[in-house]
């Protein structure tokens, strides 16, 4: 599997044409070969035919990442002796969807999809809407991010699913210059692409959401090829933006624009002894759980702070915390571990995939991953502000986990349908 | 915390988040730029078609740096806090989920000084619920039924939080058998609900000695504050809803009668349940107390101030109801019996006294029953100083024992304008000093406030009311005592500061009235009692005292045991003390027949002294102040009935039947009683 060979393929053939067209066809070329089944078409290496299963799958992410799904399982399992809405027959249910999604989309061409980014913006929008229709619409902690499907009664939030769907968006819109975005007008283009799921996830508003999305495409944006100094310029005005709008929110005479709960959150942020019962409580009783879990941990089921109810949201956002108090910093570094694992093969995959739009799904999936790593295991340790964005293949939920599950899905189907040659 | 460390915090971390961007930038290179410094050659035309994905793999490169990052930087701040500081978070998370529940501890006892139990605890039966009942209304109404209590009371009794969140909640105390029967055979109707048996104050005497032992209460917020704030290592710490002494030795003695609580650590979750039981600490229970109250005696001097209080209420003055009654050991000081009326039930502060019982037992119409008159209660002496009297003219020369003063009934040796009564209109005739004490003529005593008027040093006779303890505290060891007040030229012009110079003005009026302790003079019938101790004892005045010892908590032996000591030693001459001595010993058996043959019966030679103080708008008081065997002092009693007739025929009966009470020979002669009016010869 260790394959160090460059997978070639027509791509880098592409010669000459330098114009945006030219660049999409050579894009395309490679991507609309004939593929009748899922074996290799062209010759392939002997070692990849003896190994016929390892051809289909890409091990060195696929088996981390089952890893990580039942290391997740095991965590949700021990949440559930003591929190009641964390039901472990609901979470295996979400799995076993989730993996029915994942071979799908492993086994479905995902370079169908490549030209298809006005199909998809419309399903991203419809998605980020849905909460919004009358009916449907289902509030929770103070956003209508979930709907309720009608006879079934399941909630689901389909700004989740509206994360693969964005990926695959700003991939193929970015994969339309091939690496290279050295105009200025494209560059707005795509950033004024991304705006739209972004704004629209605002209004809901999931403001944690809303980042993944803008850093996912952010990402995507400047692997795609943008040019240093206009990604540098627009970090810069986000960052002058940001210190306006929280300004302008914390000024009495202004339009606020950020809730006060967020405030709170980012006031507590940087100083949780402000308010120790109500926002500083959560990071407070986060940071006593991980603190106390010391090296090997206190044990699967004797979290006191998880078990006692201290911690809340110990299932879902704050699944970290009961992870790190139950088995320590050793159980910790674990779960770094296969997420590294996960985020560097997928990037080895990347390097090694000609094809832009491939390369750049496994962007949007790996910083996905690392970002909301980042942000759920962060904000329980207090180097992130406190949003409600789960840990992938842990976090207690159905849509997260399909939504997780189905990014996998991609990763393995840009291995699945890579081309073969040489 | 303003807005700036926000904005600041912001603009840091997405620098940071610049800065890393730039780095992947600058650090990975452009891929055309870093061909030309490697000097390849120039590829044809369209020889950068690579460079497309140069730059792109730079730029994975880039996402991977990010990502080893993102995972260094979470490993490191985990390291720090559970390697480095678990210990930190560990014991904070231990303080999170361990409650402490205290568990009280039953109150010493207060014994009498043979051991007869006027205060204990007895079980009470009461009735306790865990939080969580106050929400569950079928169970509070079927509660309130059970006990007959209103639901919302029995709810506000679940939600009230005093003795700690975890502990179980008090419903209600001292349930019937039927209740706590019904409770045990229903469990599944009571869920949460318990019967506990806890320990309230119980006073098996009833009544007996109420303003000595005192009652109990509450803690006051003030005592809180006080026992938190307190440096003393030793001091208790209370708890709100502790029960604490509050009056009388309860008050006085709360540090030793108070136990130790005991303390149950248990493990809760962050609703405040009990999930688990830690570490238990058993209560000490507080030490019993032994009074030198002897419960018979003082029975027998409460039932005579009632009787007495009735007697005069049926033939003088119908509004009489408030006197007391001391008895002092004039050997050491021991407060034998302490009788105050009107009395109060200590019981009714058990479990929280209600609103209408506290207004009824503060109220002046009732006479104040909460008042221990024998401490607090503040009179004229009226007659009972006259001795003091004599000892300050001897002293100062105003006359010898041998002076011979006439008294026609009406003296105006302050001048005609200026006449007044001696007490026997028809007067005494010629009399000297003892036999002006014996018959108690006011006309000797005018004569004496006279001399110290136009005395060199008039104050001497201040000085001696001082130096015999009155004007000032006899730091008996209960609460509450009153100093009283000896009236001086400068008190009278300060004291007075409203009215005219001419009324603030000391004069011969007030010399005269200060010798027959009328006026201004103020004393407590214990402050008498001890002045005729120190009379009785030749000089020798103890500091009275209500505790005997401490008994220790195992065992039968004592821990403190009290030493008696001097309070004050008062020399006069012998031939005085003798004069004295002779001179109240007639009043007893010289200066009415009808009053001899009230003692007569006692086998005990008796001295004493009567008085009858005058006082605006009411009845005067009766006093009367005896000690007894005269040979050889052991007892005194004093004794003061408020709103009155003369002492003789009101205070006198009461300190007879406690003398009788301690010698076995009661008086067998029938009290009788008349208002001043029409015994003005008497």
């Amino acid at each position: 599997m260790s394959t160090r060979t460059r997978l070639s393929g027509p791509g880098t053939m592409a010669a000459g044409g330098h114009n945006a067209t030219d660049r999409f066809k050579d894009a395309l070329s490679g991507l609309v070969m004939p593929r009748p089944d899922g074996r290799a078409h062209h010759d392939s290496t002997p070692r990849l035919q003896s190994h016929g299963f390892a051809s289909m799958f890409y091990l060195p992410e696929l088996i981390p990442n089952l890893v990580l799904v039942a290391y997740g399982a095991v965590i949700i399992w021990s949440a559930s002796l003591s929190i009641e809405e964390a039901s472990f027959p609901r979470q295996l249910m979400g799995i076993a969807l989730g993996l029915i999604v994942a071979a799908f989309v492993w086994h479905y061409d995902y370079r169908r999809l490549a030209g298809k980014a006005k199909v998809l913006m419309i399903i991203d929008v419809v998605l980020m809407l849905l909460p919004s229709v009358p009916g449907l619409g289902y509030s929770a902690k103070g956003m209508t991010g979930w709907i309720k499907i009608p006879l079934i009664g399941a909630t689901l939030q389909p700004s989740e699913f509206a994360k693969p769907v964005t990926i695959l968006l700003m991939a193929s819109l970015a994969s339309e210059y091939n690496g290279l975005i050295d105009s200025f007008r494209d560059y707005v283009k795509l950033c004024a692409a991304l705006c739209v799921p972004f704004v629209l996830i605002l209004t809901q508003p999931d403001l944690g959401t809303g980042l993944i999305v803008l850093v996912m495409g952010a990402s995507i944006i400047i692997c795609g090829g943008a040019k240093k100094r206009w990604v540098l310029a627009t970090l810069g005005l986000i960052v002058v933006g940001a210190a306006f709008v929280v300004a302008t929110s914390m000024t009495d005479g202004f339009p606020h624009i950020l809730k006060q709960y967020q405030l709170n959150r980012l006031i507590v942020f940087v100083d949780p002894s402000v308010d120790p019962t109500g926002d500083g409580y959560n990071l407070t009783q986060a940071k006593i759980a991980v603190g106390s879990g010391g090296l090997l941990g206190k044990g699967i089921g004797n979290a006191s702070q998880a078990g006692g109810g201290f911690l809340p949201e110990a299932h879902t956002d704050f699944v970290f915390a009961l992870l790190a108090e139950e088995f320590g910093f050793v159980g910790a570094l674990f779960l770094l571990l296969l997420f590294g694992l996960m985020v560097f093969s997928s990037i080895g995959l990347a390097m090694r995939t000609d094809s832009c739009f491939g390369r750049l799904v496994i962007v949007g999936v790996v910083s996905m991953w690392l970002f909301q790593l980042l942000e759920n295991v962060g904000m329980c340790i207090g180097i992130m502000p406190i949003t409600g964005i789960p840990l992938p293949f842990v976090s207690f939920g159905s849509s997260s986990m399909l939504t997780q599950l189905a990014s996998m899905g991609l990763i393995q189907s840009v291995w699945h349908h890579r081309t073969k040659a040489g | 915390m303003g807005v700036f460390s926000v904005i600041l915090a912001i603009v840091a971390v997405l620098a940071i988040a610049v800065l890393v961007v730039a780095f992947i930038f600058y650090s990975k290179g452009d891929a055309r730029f870093k061909m030309d410094i490697g000097g390849s050659a120039p590829r044809a035309a369209g020889g950068n078609d690579t460079s497309g994905e140069e730059r792109s793999h730079g730029r994975l490169k880039g996402l991977g740096i990010f990502g080893g990052g993102v995972i260094v930087a979470l490993l490191a701040r985990l390291w720090d806090m559970q390697v480095l500081h678990s210990d930190d978070y560990t014991s904070q998370a231990e303080s999170n989920r361990t409650r402490t529940i205290s568990v009280a501890a039953p109150r010493g006892r207060i014994l009498d000084r043979n051991g007869v139990e006027i205060v204990s605890n007895r079980p009470s039966e009461t009735v306790v619920a865990s939080s969580d009942v106050a929400s569950n209304d079928i169970e509070l109404q079927l509660l309130g039924n059970l006990i007959g209590m209103p639901v919302v009371a029995v709810k506000r009794n679940i939600e009230d939080t005093t003795e700690g969140a975890q502990s179980a909640r008090k419903v209600a105390s001292d349930v019937s058998r039927r209740v706590v029967a019904f409770i045990g055979e229903h469990p599944n109707m009571f869920d949460g609900v318990d019967v506990e048996q806890r320990t309230s104050r119980y006073y098996p005497m009833g009544n007996l000695a109420a303003h000595v032992v005192g009652y109990t209460g509450t803690v006051t917020n003030e005592q809180l504050d006080a026992s938190n704030n307190s440096d003393d290592e030793g001091a208790i710490e209370y708890e709100s809803g502790d029960i604490v002494g509050q009056s009388g030795v309860e008050y006085q003695y709360e540090n030793v009668l108070q136990g130790v609580r005991g303390e149950q650590d248990v493990y809760v979750d962050a609703n405040g349940n009990v999930l688990d039981y830690s570490t238990y600490v058993a209560p000490t229970s507080g030490s019993d107390v032994v009074l030198t109250i002897d419960a018979a005696l003082q029975k027998a001097a409460e039932e005579s101030l009632a009787n007495v209080i009735k007697l005069v209420q049926k033939n003088a003055t119908s509004t009489c109801n408030a006197g007391s009654v001391v008895c002092l050991d004039v050997t050491n000081g021991e407060v034998l019996a302490m009788a105050s009326a009107p009395t109060f039930s200590p019981n009714i502060f058990v479990g929280g006294i209600s609103n209408d019982d506290w207004t009824s037992l503060s109220s002046e119409e009732n006479g104040y029953p909460l008042l221990n008159r024998v401490i607090s209660g503040q009179y004229p002496s009226a007659s009972t100083i006259k001795p003091i009297v004599a000892f300050a003219a001897l002293d100062n020369g105003i006359c010898t024992a041998d002076t011979i003063f006439d008294c026609t009934g009406w003296w105006t040796g302050l001048g005609s304008g200026a006449g007044q009564w001696c007490w026997k209109h028809s007067g005494h005739g010629n009399i000297d000093l003892q036999n002006g004490i014996t018959y108690s003529c006011d006309v000797v005593f005018y004569e004496i406030g006279k001399g110290f008027y136009l005395s060199s040093e008039p104050e001497n006779l201040q000085a001696k009311f001082k130096e015999w303890g009155l004007g000032s505290k006899k730091d008996i060891d209960l609460p509450s005592e009153g100093a009283g007040r000896v009236p001086t030229p400068e008190w009278k012009w300060e004291y007075y500061s409203n009215y005219s110079d001419d009324d603030r003005t000391w004069k011969g009026g007030d010399w005269t009235n200060l010798c027959i302790g009328q006026g201004d003079l103020l004393v407590t019938p214990l402050q008498m009692a001890c002045a005729y101790m120190g009379i009785a004892n030749g000089g020798t005045i103890w500091r009275p005292h209500v505790l005997k010892c401490i008994k220790s908590a195992a065992g039968t032996g004592s821990v403190v045991d009290y030493v008696p000591s001097q309070e004050l030693t008062v020399s006069e001459d012998s031939s005085y003390m003798e004069l004295v001595h002779q001179g109240l010993q007639g009043v007893i058996y010289k200066e009415a027949e009808w009053q001899t043959k009230h003692w007569d019966t006692m086998s005990e030679t008796i001295a004493g002294k009567s008085g009858t103080a005058e006082v605006a708008n009411k009845q005067p008081t009766g006093w009367f102040v005896a000690y007894a065997p005269a040979d050889d002092p052991k007892y005194v009693v004093a004794s003061a009935i408020e709103d009155a007739t003369w002492g003789s025929n009101s205070a006198m009966y009461v300190v007879r039947d406690v003398m009788g009470a301690i010698f076995g020979e009661p008086d067998t002669v029938a009290k009788s009683c008349a208002p001043i009016s029409s015994s003005s010869d008497t």
